[in-house]
């Protein structure tokens, strides 16, 4: 009962935060079928900045911390992706009037993560002061790289069985690099790399830091845009799909904070952490994923996997799950 | 004085264009150009009209002019037959006429 209260709280205090008032704002400004765009280069921009700033912090906070805190959730996120992979596999593949295909590289989407995402987690959880440990979006690689490579492997696999073509080789390490050379994954990297080897407090200080929440919201309007604009392509698919894009973030979100947990108890793992990791598991790549899974499974109906992750995945992520998951371990763990 | 030549336009979505221009330059053609664009087609992905927030996923029009007939036959079949089966994109050529083949081929 506490449980019900609490998440209805969060909720409806949710419902009122700029983060997911803009990104409703956007979905609604464009069934409106208003003219007004966000140029491309400027959500590039943003996207660079948000994971420059979370990557700077994270290196400077990397290189205070004992690197063996990292390891279990390391691991564990690398886990949560694959199973999040898995489970597509073998349940959203047998409904009926699904592709294969379609449907492994919606899960590998699912596996994946959101920058976006997990930017706004990041804002809420300040805003109600969880604490957690500035190193925890360092885990976005080790969740999104395995997820999309065993994705692409399965669906390769699926399609030699079933088609008895010859055997095409998966290029992992290029799958790998060419993930590490997206621009999300590219900033986040650059920025831990700048934060554990220099000292850039001051810039962060003085100009991600304060940059960081109005840029996001800028961010999550141009999501809320898009979210809007793909669902036309999802009603091209089957509804399952909508269904997997709302039972998903769920389900995903609720093993990794089980498992987050676990870390909690023998690693010392913040409870804020958890949510967090929470969140990034939850959530369903909408920029770096599908480009991957496109040309890696060239097969896959885009409309099938960018539709059920931006339209629903990400918005189901952003407004139902962080609330979700923060009413939750406030419970567990009675912060 | 002009010369005949062969143009091949190639217009595909991004995410292929490192393939293309691989294909394009194992023919031996010296040179090409990119554009960028929008468009619809079957698949309905690339607005030109709204920002894509994914950049793969817009259109690219690669023009490449080459003087051997073959060599544009060629490019078009190999692309059409590496990439078309999963990917969008349309390939034709038409007849140009140039004024320095010595850029655009190095048969005589």
């Amino acid at each position: 009962m506490d449980l019900i209260i609490n998440f209805t709280q969060t909720l409806l205090s949710q419902l009122q935060s700029p983060t997911l008032a803009f990104l409703i704002g956007g979905m609604a400004i464009s069934a409106f079928g208003s003219k007004l765009e966000i140029p491309d280069a400027i959500y590039r921009f943003i996207v660079f900045m948000l994971l420059m700033k979370i990557g700077l912090k994270a290196g400077i906070e990397i290189r205070q911390a004992e690197l063996s805190a990292l390891v279990l959730p390391a691991i564990i996120a690398a886990t949560v992706g694959c199973l999040i992979v898995i489970i597509g596999r073998f349940t959203l593949v047998y409904l009926p009037n699904i592709r294969a295909s379609d449907a492994i590289a919606t899960a590998g989407v699912f596996g994946a993560v959101s920058a976006s995402t997990m930017a706004a987690a990041m804002i809420v959880l300040e805003e109600q002061g969880i604490f957690y440990e500035a190193w925890v979006p360092a885990l976005y690689p080790f969740m999104d790289i395995p997820a999309l490579i065993l994705a692409i492997v399965l669906a390769g696999i699926h399609k030699q069985r079933s088609e008895a073509t010859h055997h095409q080789k998966i290029e992992v390490r290029r799958i790998i690099t060419d993930s590490l050379k997206g621009s999300a994954v590219s900033a986040l990297l650059l920025g831990m790399a700048i934060g554990l080897l220099s000292t850039p407090d001051r810039v962060v200080a003085s100009f991600y830091e304060p940059l960081f929440r109005g840029l996001l919201s800028v961010l999550m309007l141009i999501m809320g845009m898009e979210a809007y604009t793909r669902l036309a392509e999802l009603r091209k698919v089957a509804q399952w799909y909508a269904v997997y894009a709302i039972v998903g973030p769920i389900l995903h979100g609720s093993i990794a904070f089980g498992l987050g947990t676990l870390a909690h108890v023998y690693a010392g793992f913040s409870p804020g952490g958890v949510i967090l990791l929470a969140v990034i598991a939850a959530s369903s790549s909408d920029i770096s994923g599908p480009p991957t899974l496109r040309a890696g499974i060239p097969s896959a109906n885009p409309a099938a996997f960018i539709g059920s992750s931006t339209s629903i995945g990400t918005p189901m992520a952003i407004a139902v799950c962080i609330p979700l998951f923060i009413a939750v371990a406030e419970v567990v763990f009675d912060i | 004085m002009m010369h005949q030549a062969s143009r091949v336009t190639i217009t595909a979505e991004k995410l292929i264009q490192d393939g293309l221009t691989e294909i394009i330059e194992a023919e031996g053609a010296l040179g090409y150009s990119v554009f960028e664009g929008g468009g619809k087609g079957q698949h309905g992905l690339h607005g030109l009209l709204r920002s894509p927030i994914v950049d793969e996923f817009a259109i690219i029009k690669i023009e490449v002019v080459v003087t051997d007939r073959a060599v544009a036959e060629a490019i078009a079949e190999k692309v059409t037959k590496a990439f078309f089966a999963d990917h969008s994109g349309i390939v034709y050529i038409d007849n140009v006429e140039i004024l320095r083949p010595t850029k655009f081929g190095n048969s005589p």
